[in-house]
C-alpha cells in the first residue's frame, strides 16, 4: 500500500504577509502534487479578539485555494506548530520570520530554531519579506553617521566635565542616556551600541576621579553604562516600531481614503466608458501610471476609456490564460509584466470582467509596496463592471418580460377581436348556403351583416398593420407643406362617405399657416380621433378646432361623452388598452396609432377633461423648417 | 360597345371568383388571368376595353405589365394595390394607369371606378364642352363657371387647375400629373402650390370648404373631381 503524500504545512498568524505565506503554501504544493494544511496556533489567553478574526480571514482564503484548515491550542507557537506537523506527517512547514519580538529574542529564539531543535521530520523554510521593505535605511551607517556620533559623545563629555560630579554618576548618565537614544534614532542601532561602550569608557577614563585609577572600583558603573545601552536600545526600538506603524498607519489611511474615492466614483457611473474614464483617472492621480480597461472583442481588444495606445498587446486568446494562469498559482489579481505595462484581471465574484492594463508614466515602475493597492483598485473596478453588467441584464430581462406581456396581450386581443367578425361571416355564409328559402329580408339581413363584419375586419388587419410598420419604422413620414384645411377635408370626406354626415363643428382660422405633414398619415390620426370620439359619445357634437402659435400648430377633437377617469388619461394612448366598461367596438390600436403617427411627426398629443363635460384631445404639431414661399398672385 | 369587355388580371383566386360573378351580372363580358403572360396574351388577342390590373403578380411586376400595355393600347386601366404599395400606386398612375381601387374594395366602389374609367373614352368621343354636377356647371369652350347659376370669378390658375381635373372626367390626378399640366414642366417639386390653389377652388366652389364633396383629396396620390350627385 502506498503511502499517501505527505502534505505542506503553513502557519498562519494574523499579520499581512500571511497572504505571501498562503501563495507560497499553494505554490509549494502545487509543484510537488501534494496536499497543503494551513494551520493556525491559538495560544492561551494571547490572542486577541482582532487577531482572531484576521487569522480567520487567512484561513478562508487558504481554503478558497485547496488548503485544509487546522487550529491547534498550544501555549507557545513552536510547541503548537511541532505537534500539527507530526499529527500531519508533513514535509515542509513554511512559517513567517516574526516581527512581533524584542530584539534579543531574535539571536537565539525564534521559533524556528526552537523547532529545528525539536528535530523534526519536516524542511521549515522561514519565508523573509523584510527584503526590500522600508524598514532598513543603509544610507545612515556612512561615514557622515560616524562622525556625527563623535561628534555627539564628545559634547556630551564636554557637557559632563562641566557638571559637578563627586562620584555621583545619577547626573552624567541621563546627558549619555540621551546621548545614545539620539544617535540610535538619528542614525543606527549599531552606532548606538558603539555609542554605549564608547560613553562607559569616556566616563570611566575622563570624568571618574580619580583618573586612570582604581580601575576595579569602576565595575559598578560599568554594569550601569551597560543597563544604560540596553534602555537607549528599547527605548529606541519602540521608537523606530511606532514610527514605522505611523508610517503603515498613514500609508493604510491614503489607501484607503483613494479606495473610498474610487468605489465612490466609480458607483457613479453607467457605462463601462464612464467607469474606464473614472478608473483611469483615480489611477493616473495614486499612482501616476496611463490606464486603460480592455475587453476582448472576439480577437482583439476593445480599449477603454480612449484606444490608446494598445502596444503589442497579445490577442485575448493568448493574454486570458496566462491571466488565469495567474489565479491558478495562487493570486488571482498577481500582475502580469508585458514590457513596462502590466496587466491586471479585473476579476469580478463569478468571472472576469476585463483586463486593466497599467503602463507608467516615467521610466520607473511603481514601487512594489503600491501593488497591494492597485490589486485592490482593480478588485473595485471589477465589481463595478461586475454591478453594470448585473444592472443590463435585469434590464434585459425585463424587456423581455414586457416584450413577451405585449405579445400575449397582442394574442389576445387579436384573437378576440378576428375571430368574432369570423364567426358572423361564417355563421350568415353557413345559413344562406342552407337548403330552403330564406325570406328576402332576412337573406339581406345576413348580407349586411358579413359585409359589415368583414368591413371591421378590413379595418382592425388595416391598424394592425400600420401599427406595426409605424413601430418597426418600416413607414417613413414624408412630410409635405400643406394647408391644415385639406387633411381635415379629406379626413372628413373619409368618414362622411363611409357613414353619413357627422355632427362636426370644424374652426379653421383663416390665418393658419401650412403645415409640414405627411397627409395620409395625418388624416388618419383625425379619422382615429373623430371615430373615438363618436363612439364615446354617439350623437353628440364634436368640435374640431386648430389654432397656431410660433413654431407650432395645434389641433382639437373635443366631444362632450362620459369623459375619461384621470387614472386613465395617459394610458388611452396605448396599445391594446381599452377604457373599462367601454363595451365592444375598437380594440384600443386607434389612439395607439394617433400616438405613434404625431410622435414620427415630432409633434406631441394627449388627453385631457373638457371643462363642462367631455373630453378633448389635443395634437401639437412642429412647424420646423421654413415654410416654402407662396406661389406668387395667392393671397 | 354596348357591352364593354373587361380583363381581370390578378393571382388571387378568391378575388377573381368575387370579381367575375360581380362583372357579369352587370353585363360587362369578363375575362381573367391569373399571371401576367397570361394577362397580356389576353390583351392583345382580345383588345379589352378595360383592364383590371393587380400589382402583386406571381410572375411579374404590375407595372412592368403596365408598361408593356401602353406601348400599344389607350384603354383605361386600373390598378389594383394592397395596403401597403401606396408609392406603387402612384407610379402606376404617373405612368398611365387610369385610376386605383385599394384593397379590400366594396362592389359599389368597384363598379364605380369602372363607370368612370369607360365614361372617360365615351366623353372622350363625344368631347361635350360642358360638363355639370352638383350645381356646378363648367363650360369648357366658353371658358365660363356657374355655381347655383351664378357665375364664379377664377384666376387663371385656378381655372387651368379646374379644367384638368374636368379633362380627367371624375379620375384620379396625381399632384405631379396636375402640376406639370397646370404649371407646365419643372413644377413638379412645389406640391404645395396646388393645395394652396386646391383650397382656394374649394373656398370658391364648394358649400363647406373642410368637407368637399367635389374636389376629392386622395391622400399621398393627388384628387378628383366629383361631379355626380351621388357619392361614390
Amino acid at each position: 500500500m502506498a503511502a499517501a503524500p505527505r502534505p505542506v504545512l503553513v502557519a498562519l498568524g494574523s499579520e499581512a504577509r500571511a497572504l505571501r505565506l498562503i501563495q507560497a503554501g499553494f505554490r509549494l504544493a502545487q509543484e510537488r502534487s501534494v496536499p497543503w494544511i494551513a494551520v493556525h496556533v491559538e495560544l492561551g489567553g494571547v490572542d486577541l479578539a482582532e487577531d482572531g478574526e484576521q487569522a480567520e480571514v487567512w484561513l478562508q482564503e487558504a481554503q478558497r485555494l485547496g488548503a485544509e484548515i487546522r487550529i491547534v491550542q498550544a501555549p507557545t507557537l513552536a510547541q503548537g506548530l511541532s505537534e500539527a506537523v507530526r499529527s500531519s506527517r508533513a514535509q515542509a512547514l513554511l512559517i513567517g520570520r516574526s516581527r512581533d519580538r524584542w530584539p534579543w529574542a531574535r539571536v537565539g529564539h525564534s521559533t524556528a530554531n526552537e523547532l529545528l531543535r525539536r528535530g523534526l521530520d519536516a524542511r521549515i523554510e522561514v519565508l523573509d519579506d523584510r527584503r526590500g521593505s522600508p524598514e532598513s535605511d543603509p544610507a545612515r551607517t556612512g561615514f557622515g553617521a560616524m562622525v556625527g556620533t563623535l561628534a555627539v559623545l564628545a559634547a556630551c563629555t564636554g557637557v559632563a566635565w562641566l557638571v559637578p560630579r563627586e562620584g555621583n554618576i545619577s547626573l552624567v548618565l541621563p546627558v549619555y542616556l540621551a546621548a545614545v537614544t539620539f544617535i540610535a534614532h538619528h542614525w543606527s542601532q549599531g552606532l548606538a551600541v558603539l555609542a554605549s561602550v564608547m560613553s562607559a569608557l569616556l566616563y570611566s577614563f575622563l570624568l571618574e576621579t580619580p583618573r586612570f585609577s582604581q580601575v576595579d572600583a569602576h565595575w559598578p558603573n560599568l554594569l550601569f553604562f551597560l543597563a544604560m545601552l540596553f534602555a537607549a536600545q528599547a527605548v529606541v526600538g519602540l521608537l523606530h516600531r511606532l514610527r514605522q506603524q505611523a508610517r503603515e498607519v498613514e500609508r493604510r489611511e491614503v489607501h484607503t481614503a483613494s479606495l473610498y474615492l474610487l468605489g465612490r466614483a466609480l458607483g457613479r457611473g453607467r457605462t463601462p466608458e464612464e467607469v474606464a474614464t473614472t478608473a483611469a483617472e483615480h489611477l493616473r492621480r495614486v499612482f501616476k501610471v496611463e490606464a486603460h480597461l480592455l475587453f476582448p472583442e472576439g480577437s482583439s481588444w476593445r480599449a477603454l476609456p480612449s484606444p490608446g495606445p494598445l502596444l503589442d498587446l497579445p490577442p485575448p486568446e493568448a493574454l486570458l490564460p496566462r491571466l488565469d494562469a495567474g489565479e491558478r498559482l495562487g493570486d488571482p489579481l498577481e500582475p502580469l509584466p508585458l514590457g513596462r505595462a502590466h496587466c491586471l484581471s479585473l476579476l469580478g465574484t463569478d468571472r472576469s470582467e476585463g483586463v486593466l492594463l497599467v503602463q507608467p508614466r516615467e521610466s520607473s515602475a511603481p514601487p512594489p509596496e503600491t501593488w497591494e493597492l492597485l490589486k485592490a483598485f482593480a478588485v473595485q473596478i471589477a465589481l463595478a463592471l461586475e454591478r453594470l453588467r448585473w444592472l443590463e441584464e435585469a434590464r434585459k430581462a425585463q424587456l423581455e418580460n414586457e416584450t413577451e406581456r405585449m405579445r400575449s396581450t397582442l394574442l389576445g386581443a387579436i384573437g378576440h377581436d378576428l375571430r368574432t367578425p369570423l364567426a358572423a361571416i361564417h355563421g350568415a355564409a353557413g345559413s344562406l348556403l342552407l337548403p330552403g328559402d330564406l325570406p328576402p329580408a332576412t337573406q339581406r339581413d345576413l348580407l349586411t351583416m358579413i359585409q359589415d363584419e368583414s368591413e371591421r375586419l378590413a379595418h382592425l388587419l388595416g391598424n394592425l398593420l400600420d401599427l406595426t410598420r409605424l413601430e418597426s419604422g418600416a413607414l417613413q413620414v414624408q412630410k409635405e407643406w400643406q394647408p391644415l384645411e385639406e387633411v381635415v377635408g379629406s379626413a372628413l370626406g373619409r368618414l362622411e362617405r363611409r357613414q353619413g354626415p357627422l355632427p362636426v363643428h370644424v374652426d379653421l382660422p383663416e390665418s393658419l399657416p401650412l403645415v409640414p405633414l405627411d397627409a395620409a398619415l395625418m388624416e388618419q390620426v383625425l379619422v382615429n380621433l373623430l371615430t373615438n370620439a363618436q363612439r364615446h359619445a354617439p350623437g353628440n357634437d364634436i368640435e374640431l378646432r386648430a389654432w397656431g402659435e410660433p413654431g407650432w400648430v395645434h389641433l382639437e377633437v373635443a366631444d362632450r361623452g362620459p369623459g375619461i377617469p384621470a387614472p386613465f388619461l395617459d394610458r388611452i394612448f396605448d396599445k391594446f388598452f381599452r377604457l373599462p366598461g367601454a363595451g365592444e367596438g375598437g380594440v384600443g390600436m386607434g389612439l395607439a396609432i394617433c400616438r405613434a403617427i404625431v410622435l414620427a411627426h415630432g409633434g406631441s398629443v394627449h388627453a385631457e377633461h373638457r371643462p363642462g363635460g367631455g373630453s378633448r384631445f389635443r395634437v401639437a404639431l412642429p412647424l420646423d423648417g421654413t415654410a416654402p414661399a407662396p406661389p406668387e398672385g395667392s393671397p | 360597345m354596348n357591352q364593354p369587355l373587361i380583363l381581370i388580371i390578378e393571382d388571387e383566386e378568391s378575388l377573381r371568383r368575387f370579381l367575375v360573378p360581380t362583372l357579369s351580372g352587370q353585363r360587362y363580358q369578363v375575362l381573367s388571368a391569373a399571371t401576367a403572360a397570361e394577362g397580356l396574351a389576353m390583351a392583345r388577342s382580345h383588345n379589352p376595353d378595360l383592364v383590371l390590373l393587380d400589382l402583386g403578380l406571381p410572375d411579374r411586376d404590375g407595372m412592368a405589365v403596365l408598361k408593356e400595355l401602353r406601348t400599344w393600347s389607350r384603354k383605361p386601366v386600373v390598378i389594383l394595390s394592397a395596403r401597403n404599395q401606396e408609392r406603387d400606386k402612384v407610379r402606376a398612375l404617373d405612368q398611365g394607369a387610369d385610376d386605383y381601387l385599394a384593397k379590400p374594395f366594396g362592389a359599389a366602389e368597384l363598379l364605380a371606378r369602372i363607370r368612370v374609367a369607360l365614361r372617360h373614352i365615351l366623353q372622350a368621343d363625344l368631347a361635350d364642352p360642358v360638363v355639370h354636377g352638383g350645381g356646378i356647371r363648367i363650360d369648357l369652350e366658353q371658358r365660363e363657371v356657374r355655381l347655383e347659376g351664378r357665375p364664379v370669378k377664377l384666376t387663371g390658375l385656378e381655372y387651368r387647375l379646374l379644367e384638368a381635373l374636368v379633362r380627367r372626367n371624375g379620375k384620379v390626378a396625381t399632384h405631379s400629373q396636375l402640376l406639370s399640366e397646370v404649371w407646365g414642366p419643372g413644377g413638379e417639386g412645389n406640391t404645395h402650390y396646388l393645395r394652396i390653389y386646391m383650397a382656394m377652388l374649394r373656398k370658391k366652389l364648394e358649400a363647406d370648404p373642410t368637407r368637399p364633396r367635389h374636389f376629392i383629396t386622395e391622400p399621398s396620390v393627388g384628387y378628383r373631381l366629383n361631379l355626380d350627385a351621388r357619392e361614390d
